[in-house]
């Protein structure tokens, strides 16, 4: 790995865990090998969001020419947000891409990913669905947010429907992710999801 | 790229640190309005990039960068850094702005560039001196020369085809000239038009020259003398036409009788004043012409003028 990226990570590494984000649980970064091109990262759902009480991983790849080019990353833990795939975890901000500057480090990321989850932009999505969604049936919005937090991430807030509805599928033989996806996607409509899967 | 913060002893503030390789700065350059200060080969490399500072997203470009200001460049010449070559046994701890004078002459410098002991005549980094082999890098320039000497001799070969060409129709165009001028005299008046021609801008395209020691001419320059004057003049345009007669006029056998024996030559002393020469470059010698003696009696000029050789004397 070039020299000017593990000194820079090694350092932002260091960064982290003595910033006062660790200290409240609010971030958190791991080292997956030596040569600090993969690392481990971890933000907690921001406060009065519907992500409150998760945990989310994020795969963080350093790429040889950091910190020229931004660092690769995307969500491990499965999440409901309109710039975030929820199906591959995919992230849309503009810093992990066109707007990325040399000086960022890793805990100024950490922080952005978490803003990003606090204001959502819907007219720059990353997951049309969800955006559709946001924009649409916010209510519906939030509460299946709360319900993949609760599920994937560790939240407490779930709704009694949304998981009922859940079994319901998955006692005609879906497995619990695919009746997630689908459910979200039809705003819980039951009929619909069921046409989705089989039809 | 900057220099690793563990090499420098105690603390190194915050200000001194390049935000792109997290070193301390080396060679810093800052950004016009926002005065951020970065490496100059890491904020040239990001600029490569994106037109934009690092920190602040402000647009800038390579040429708005500008050399930071003097206190910061104090603080960091302050710095107190290990030689780099620590691990290869220095112990040398110096001041920053010291330090690249250092690893010039740093006896640990795997890469100090050392004579091979051998006699070889090569010069090799230190690191490098066990894998050197003399035979085997000598067989290496030699392999390498005569490959050199392969191509000269192609182009030398091709080079000797082309001249024999052109000397082949340059005899054509004498012969057909002969022709011409022998059968129209109109020709003939022409072509002794432009020979003359030639002859007054070659003399003109000459130096005036002065002999201060007209004691000093050889009346029987050998060949070789003779051989390079000849190049001397071909080089300075001499027209062909005349430039064997020139030199065959060199030869006192051939000099007008004003100049011939060695009694009219101290007689005529102060005649000799009158000659109008001309330098002939990078030589003891002048050229007289007749085109530029005109008034001259016929005993002190040859047609169509002469060369005269001094051992010394020309200015």
């Amino acid at each position: 790995m070039a020299n000017i990226a593990s000194q820079r990570i090694k350092r932002e590494f260091k960064e982290v865990i003595r910033s006062e984000e660790v200290a409240r649980c609010s971030i958190k970064v791991e080292l997956l090998d030596d040569n600090y091109s993969q690392l481990k990262g971890e933000i907690a759902g921001p406060p009065d969001t519907p992500y409150e009480g998760g945990k989310f991983l994020l795969e963080i790849k350093v790429p040889e020419t950091y910190p020229f080019n931004p660092p690769k990353v995307k969500f491990l833990t499965k999440v409901w947000h309109p710039n975030i795939s929820s199906v591959t975890g995919a992230i849309c901000l503009d810093i992990l891409k066109d707007q990325w500057a040399a000086a960022m480090t890793l805990r100024t990321v950490l922080l952005s990913l978490q803003a990003l989850m606090a204001s959502p932009e819907p007219d720059d999505p990353q997951d049309a669905v969800v955006a559709r969604q946001y924009k649409g049936f916010p209510e519906i919005f939030i509460s299946t947010a709360e319900h993949w937090t609760n599920i994937y991430a560790g939240g407490s807030r779930k709704k009694e429907e949304y998981s009922k509805k859940i079994e319901r599928l998955m006692g005609i033989g879906c497995n619990m992710d695919q009746a997630l996806v689908a459910l979200s996607g039809c705003n819980w409509d039951l009929d619909k999801a069921i046409e989705q899967i089989f039809g | 790229m900057g220099y690793d913060v563990g090499r420098f002893c105690g603390s190194v503030d915050e200000e001194l640190i390049c935000p792109i390789c997290v070193g301390v700065l080396e060679d810093p350059l800052q950004a016009p309005t926002c005065e951020h200060a970065f490496c100059k080969r890491c904020i040239h490399e990001w600029l490569n990039h994106q037109p934009v500072c690092p920190v602040d997203r402000q647009t800038i470009t390579s040429v708005q960068l500008r050399p930071v200001p003097r206190i910061l460049k104090n603080l960091l010449s302050r710095l107190t850094i290990m030689c780099e070559n620590q691990s290869h046994g220095c112990s040398g701890i110096f001041k920053l702005d010291l330090l690249s004078s250092h690893l010039i002459e740093c006896e640990h410098n795997p890469k100090k560039l050392i004579p091979c002991e051998q006699g070889c005549g090569f010069v090799v980094p230190k690191d490098e001196v066990k894998d050197h082999n003399c035979v085997r890098e000598l067989r290496c320039t030699v392999q390498k020369q005569k490959q050199k000497i392969n191509e000269l001799q192609n182009q030398l070969s091709e080079h000797r085809f082309l001249i024999n060409d052109l000397r082949r129709e340059t005899s054509l165009l004498k012969e057909y000239m002969k022709v011409m001028r022998s059968t129209n005299p109109s020709v003939r008046a022409i072509v002794e038009e432009i020979e003359r021609d030639e002859v007054v801008r070659w003399s003109n395209s000459l130096p005036r020259a002065r002999v201060c020691r007209w004691g000093g001419m050889i009346s029987t320059p050998d060949e070789y003398l003779q051989d390079s004057i000849k190049v001397a003049l071909v080089e300075s345009g001499c027209p062909s036409h005349i430039i064997d007669e020139l030199m065959d006029n060199s030869h006192e056998r051939n000099w007008p009788i004003g100049l011939k024996s060695l009694e009219t030559r101290q007689s005529k002393r102060r005649e000799y004043e009158k000659y109008i020469c001309k330098r002939v470059p990078c030589k003891q010698a002048v050229v007289v012409l007749q085109i530029d003696n005109p008034l001259l009696d016929e005993d002190m000029m040859v047609e169509p003028g002469l060369v005269m050789i001094f051992a010394h004397g020309v200015e």
